[in-house]
């Protein structure tokens, strides 16, 4: 690969701090095909690229309230990849007016002994559960079409029941902080999709029960 | 027949006689009827009496009574035909009034369809023909203005349609136009405005540039005047700063850069050659190609601001100066001209044809798309899905904790400016070199000898001086061989690495001794790169003086034989070089016949 532009490409290092954008959407199964040509047209022109993927949410109560959080995700479809452990922050209150849910965000690529580790430092896992369906890419913003489906039986990734007769779509970028205009591409990238699919910004903490 | 009441016909026969003559009193004379025998005899001839028999007691044994006659007649119409009925005499009369019944029933008929009035009716057929002329030439020219009346509604119908399609296809145009355009270009609605996206980002660049274009109707047509033969119902507003057209502009110069020139590339505009296509097409072409070329610089001056090489890369303005060997200098600038207004400057020089190097300047552009390409292949896309974006292996980094060197082996892969050096280096090596056997390289010549030898060189001269030095020593005894061959003379020896004489520090010397056609004399030579060339003649015998007296050898012939030899001194001889030399030592040797 060439030496990567400076101001683009995502620079994980340790003293940047990264985070996601991201907008969220679902559409029947009904009208998943046209999603798909929809994204297959307006994407980047790769082969459509499908992926099935297990993860695993952990949590660390601690003495205050919250609990800490952490996802582990490995994919099925690729047995040999590395797993990928997520921390993602509270939605930044910014002014109203941003279109996408930005949060701190960090990655870690992770070796096979991930769930052995979490559980050692004291993670306990809290529901785990099965994705599968197709990834797109404009750029630097990343189109993520899946159906979730529970896992009957811990551990066990073959015996899955689909949750519901929908997909979920989630549009994310990652990006350093303080970058605005993400959010205005990923809204103009949005509107393209209507009415197909109204992607919007979500607040996952408004939806805990 | 017709389903009507059955009609009883009588027939009786006439009974009048025939009229033999009329005398003057009107007295009628008839013909006296024919006797008993004389009719008996006529009814015989006419039985058949080949026929069946029964008939024939019928027919023998009846009258001339007239209604026997005419009941036999019945009798014989019911029963079977035996008589030839051409012989009857009522044959006749009974056909025409068949036909007349028939004739009576078809009048019937249609008088009855008639006077139902149905299916049929009568009119009255005027029997005057003689009509006055005046009355039909007036009837004439009503009847020709009610059709002429029909044809110009007609024509007024067409001519209309036809204007209303010329508007409509002006009109369709621009959607036809439009559709062209869409088949080509990215485009998108926003609002009620139509944008176009002409950068290569869905091609995988990572350029910020936006490269959006605006597709407007064009309305300034006037309908009355003849439209203009390039008229486009179309056009595209390009971004200002994409606007004309630009090149990358790479050339080598071998004299040092004067501090005072750098910036100031001349930015004549390359002679374009007329490209075929709308013009809407040719515009977003040329301000794509203008991005590209903007990218490229852009990459290349970032990868020479960061990477470090021995001799810094110098940027300034538009210009790219490095030095990839000492005292040669590549320079790579964006040529950018807007086209409009011509540089105060017009190009007073005309550029050196063979100063920008096209190669170098295509290279860049296909290794640019080639990154480009880089960016959307899969190996890119995550494996779980949440990871980021990014090559798969340097993802295993982490997990198999790859230390610095495997890391920056994975990432090596060479920058645009890198790229692009090596093969200025290699293309100033290539023109250097003199076409000898050798591969030129990048950084080294490697030289492939005829009797398979291999040498690597590097870029010093000195080592390639050294070489060519013994290539050129081996050059001219070989030399000396062929012009043996043209000149008739024999070769006695020849080797290209001698033992003998004195060790030379670079290559080994060469040596050849050809004889004289007549076996006289012999020229030997033997030839160093470092001691040079040495040339001796042999002599017959005969011509040398002081020639030691021998008692073993007393024959004259013997003293044709060769003697000893004699150096000549070969920076005295003439000819303007080694070979014009060689041949006029051969000639003087060679004695007229």
């Amino acid at each position: 690969m060439e030496a990567p532009p400076v101001t683009v490409m995502p620079i994980t290092s340790g003293t940047i701090n990264m985070m996601e954008y991201l907008l969220q959407g679902s559409v029947l199964d009904a009208a998943l095909e046209s999603l798909l040509h929809r994204l297959r047209g307006l994407c980047d022109n790769m082969e459509p690229e499908t992926f099935t993927d297990h993860e695993l949410v952990y949590l660390l109560k601690g003495q205050q309230g919250n609990p800490f959080i952490l996802r582990a995700r490995r994919s099925l479809s690729h047995p040999t990849a590395p797993w990928h452990l997520r921390y993602l922050g509270q939605p930044e209150v910014g002014d109203k007016s941003r279109h996408a849910l930005v949060r701190n965000c960090v990655d870690v690529a992770a070796s096979h002994s991930l769930p052995d580790f979490l559980n050692e430092m004291g993670f306990r896992m809290d529901h785990e559960f099965v994705t599968s369906g197709h990834i797109f890419r404009k750029g630097a913003m990343k189109v993520v079409v899946c159906n979730v489906s529970r896992v009957l039986v811990p551990g066990n990734t073959e015996n899955t029941e689909r949750m519901s007769l929908s997909h979920l779509v989630e549009l994310s970028v990652l990006a350093p902080a303080g970058q605005d205009t993400v959010s205005e591409d990923m809204r103009s990238f949005a509107e393209q999709l209507r009415p197909l699919i109204h992607l919007e910004k979500i607040d996952p903490s408004k939806q805990r029960h | 027949m017709s389903g009507g009441p059955a009609v009883r016909i009588s027939i009786e026969s006439s009974c009048e006689k025939q009229v033999q003559e009329v005398d003057f009193h009107g007295t009628e004379t008839y013909v006296p009827p024919l006797s008993m025998s004389q009719n008996l005899t006529k009814l015989a001839q006419r039985i058949d009496f080949s026929q069946g028999s029964d008939s024939e007691e019928d027919g023998a044994d009846g009258e001339p009574r007239d209604r026997e006659w005419g009941k036999q007649e019945t009798e014989e119409e019911e029963g079977t035909v035996k008589f030839q009925p051409s012989l009857w005499p009522w044959d006749s009369v009974r056909n025409n009034l068949r036909s007349a019944l028939t004739e009576m029933c078809v009048l019937h008929d249609v008088l009855s369809v008639v006077k139902e009035k149905k299916y049929m009716a009568l009119d009255p057929v005027s029997q005057d023909p003689n009509t006055p002329q005046v009355f039909q030439l007036i009837s004439k020219k009503k009847s020709l203005a009610t059709a002429a009346q029909l044809l110009l509604k007609g024509a007024e119908k067409l001519s209309k349609s036809v204007a209303e399609n010329q508007e409509n296809r002006r009109q369709r145009d621009f959607n036809a136009e439009l559709l062209r355009l869409r088949s080509q270009w990215k485009l998108r609605k926003v609002g009620d405005k139509i944008l176009g996206d002409l950068s290569y980002r869905s091609a995988g660049s990572l350029f910020p540039h936006p490269g959006t274009f605006e597709v407007i109707k064009n309305t300034d047509i006037d309908l009355d005047k003849k439209i203009p033969e390039d008229y486009c119902p179309l056009d595209v507003q390009i971004p200002s700063d994409l606007e004309g057209s630009a090149y990358i502009k790479v050339s080598i110069q071998k004299q040092a850069p004067d501090i005072g020139d750098l910036g100031t590339v001349n930015l004549f505009r390359r002679t374009q050659k007329s490209k075929a296509g709308p013009p809407w097409h040719v515009k977003l072409e040329a301000a794509q190609n203008v991005l590209l070329c903007k990218e490229i610089f852009a990459q290349l001056s970032r990868e020479a601001v960061q990477i470090k090489a021995q001799i810094p890369h110098i940027v300034v303005k538009n210009q790219i100066i490095s030095q990839p060997f000492p005292g040669l200098q590549l320079s790579i600038s964006l040529c950018h001209s807007t086209g409009e207004k011509k540089s105060s400057r017009a190009s007073p020089e005309k550029p050196k044809p063979d100063d920008h190097l096209y190669v170098l300047e295509h290279n860049l552009h296909q290794m640019m798309r080639e990154f480009h390409k880089q960016q959307l292949s899969s190996v890119v896309m995550p494996h779980p899905a949440s990871a980021p974006f990014g090559h798969k292996r340097l993802r295993l980094a982490g997990p198999m904790a790859y230390d610095k060197a495997e890391i920056s082996s994975l990432q090596q892969s060479e920058g645009l400016l890198e790229k692009i050096i090596k093969q200025a280096k290699h293309i100033f090596l290539r023109s250097r070199s003199i076409q000898l056997q050798l591969n030129i390289g990048v950084e080294q010549i490697r030289v492939v000898h005829r009797d398979g030898r291999v040498v690597t060189l590097s870029h010093q001269e000195q080592e390639l001086q050294d070489f060519l030095l013994s290539q050129m020593s081996q050059h001219q005894v070989h030399a000396v061989q062929q012009l043996a061959k043209v000149m008739g003379w024999h070769v006695l020896s020849f080797s290209n690495h001698v033992g003998l004489g004195p060790v030379e520090s670079i290559g080994n010397a060469s040596a050849i001794t050809v004889a004289s056609p007549n076996g006289e004399y012999a020229i030997s030579v033997r030839n160093g790169p470092e001691s040079g060339c040495k040339v001796l003649v042999q002599f017959p015998r005969s011509q040398i003086k002081e020639l030691p007296k021998s008692d073993v050898v007393q024959d004259a012939k013997w003293s044709q034989l060769r003697g000893p030899h004699k150096e000549v001194n070969w920076s005295k001889m003439e000819g303007r070089n080694f070979v014009y030399k060689m041949e006029l030592l051969m000639a003087a040797l060679t004695p007229c016949p």
